[in-house]
């Protein structure tokens, strides 16, 4: 039968510490030069000392740069009438949207409300509310009308020049979290990076913990698994996997791994035997994984 | 423009606070800005605070966009501001809700007193002269369609 408790949710703090593990911090990519106005470089000489408390500040930071953004389901399409005037019908041709300034309350209770010419006064839509919030209390880098880059033709485009991370970046700039177009962008984002297993191109970054969790919901684990153990990363492969048997507790390698308590490279085995769908590809990797380590061993 | 002389403040005989629109914008394009004032204040000078603004000309999206600060406006109103005739169409009046039979539930107002009817924006009781201007050009509409479908009568078969 199912099982009691409830399934596990993207904040949760075990979820979190694995993924933010799979995430990984390369300090140069995280701290890669970003466009900014010229500058010449800063030198400084430093003892040995100063260096590690350079570097673990540096890693503290970077620890802040990777924080995950939000997943959440997407939001209920609002449609509420406050009131309906059949008289007013025809005075105006053109619709009225209220918007109310009122500093203090925060975006979401805000009341925007729209008079339609035949006299219904009603509730604005998600996309109306955010294009008057963002004419009102304009947002830094967010645009009134969302550009022509997150349609579907024009993301093609995009990911033929790898730039995968820009546009997830442009667009937690501009959608909020719950609308139907960030989902839609971020979905297709990870299926091309899926399609493609470029899966490189995230780590190091914020959105890498949002892919992981995108692709254990859908089952779709193989290609990471497989870049994983190419790279060498048996540790993030055994977290990716621990995760999978959090979300899938039903699954038959959740319960082999609960019997047996395995660990390590025979957690992987079990799991690549009953859940995956590419089992000759991973089996490989694993054979070329193990028969590195024995050389390097050996030598 | 800066003040010349001395005349830095300028004192009243009279006179009380509106809450109105000043005209701002370009040639063919005007902007107004809901500004609460003194009446006796030219209708673009100096005005005690802006309440918002609206924009009469439709936009991309085929809307036309007003702002309004309630909470500032609910001020204003409580210290005993007037509303211009045109604020009063878009707002309503305060007051007017006691004979209307209630239809639907006003924005913010409902929760400082009981359902009122609710104005063009939502926000006051509907002005009476809204109801009186939509029959009136209701009817004018509906006379002059008579009068082009019926040309052959004469000019006394309006009702």
């Amino acid at each position: 039968g199912k099982a009691a408790k409830p399934k596990p949710a993207f904040t949760d703090e075990a979820v979190q510490t694995l993924l933010y593990k799979m995430t990984g911090i390369d300090l140069h990519k995280v701290f890669r030069p970003v466009k900014k106005e010229l500058k010449p470089p800063q030198y400084k000489l430093m003892t040995e000392a100063q260096l590690q408390k350079a570097t673990r500040k540096a890693i503290e930071e970077a620890k802040e740069k990777l924080i995950m953004p939000p997943v959440l389901d997407e939001r209920e399409p609002i449609d509420d009438v406050l009131a309906e005037d059949k008289f007013l019908e025809g005075t105006e041709t053109t619709k009225y949207v209220f918007t109310d300034l009122t500093y203090s309350i925060p975006h979401r209770e805000r009341f925007i409300v729209v008079r339609e010419p035949n006299g219904v006064l009603r509730k604005a839509t998600w996309e109306e509310r955010d294009r008057m919030i963002q004419i009102f209390f304009p947002k830094e880098g967010r645009r009134v009308i969302p550009p022509a880059l997150f349609k579907d033709e024009h993301l093609g485009n995009v990911f033929q020049q790898d730039r995968h991370e820009d546009v997830l970046n442009m667009c937690i700039a501009q959608f909020e979290p719950d609308s139907p177009d960030y989902i839609r962008v971020h979905h297709r984002t990870y299926d091309d990076i899926d399609k493609h297993a470029k899966y490189d191109l995230l780590r190091s970054t914020r959105h890498f913990g949002g892919m992981v969790w995108y692709l254990v919901n859908r089952r779709r684990t193989d290609g990471l698994l497989i870049d994983m153990i190419n790279r060498d990363l048996l540790d993030d492969a055994t977290s990716l996997i621990t995760l999978y048997h959090m979300l899938h507790p039903e699954c038959q390698s959740a319960k082999e791994a609960k019997e047996g308590n395995l660990k390590g490279v025979d957690l992987i085995k079990v799991f690549v035997k009953t859940e995956s769908q590419r089992e000759g590809y991973i089996q490989l990797a694993l054979q070329a994984y193990e028969e590195a380590m024995a050389t390097s061993t050996a030598s | 423009a800066f003040f010349t002389g001395s005349r830095v403040l300028k004192g009243y005989r009279g006179g009380h606070v509106v809450i109105r629109f000043a005209l701002g914008g370009c040639a063919n394009r005007p902007f107004f800005r809901i500004v609460a004032a003194h009446s006796k204040r030219a209708r673009d000078g100096k005005y005690l605070e802006q309440l918002g603004c609206l924009d009469p000309l439709p936009n991309v999206h085929g809307e036309r966009v007003a702002g309004l600060n309630l909470e500032r406006l609910r001020y204003w109103l409580g210290c005993g501001a007037q509303l211009s005739r045109p604020a009063e169409k878009l707002l309503g009046r305060p007051g007017a809700g006691a004979w209307q039979r209630r239809m639907g539930v006003g924005t913010r107002c409902s929760r400082v007193s009981p359902p009122l009817l609710a104005g063009l924006a939502g926000f006051l009781p509907l002005h009476p002269m809204t109801v009186t201007g939509a029959e009136r050009l209701r009817q004018r509409r509906q006379r002059e369609q008579q009068v082009g479908t019926a040309p052959a009568d004469g000019p006394g078969a309006g009702p």
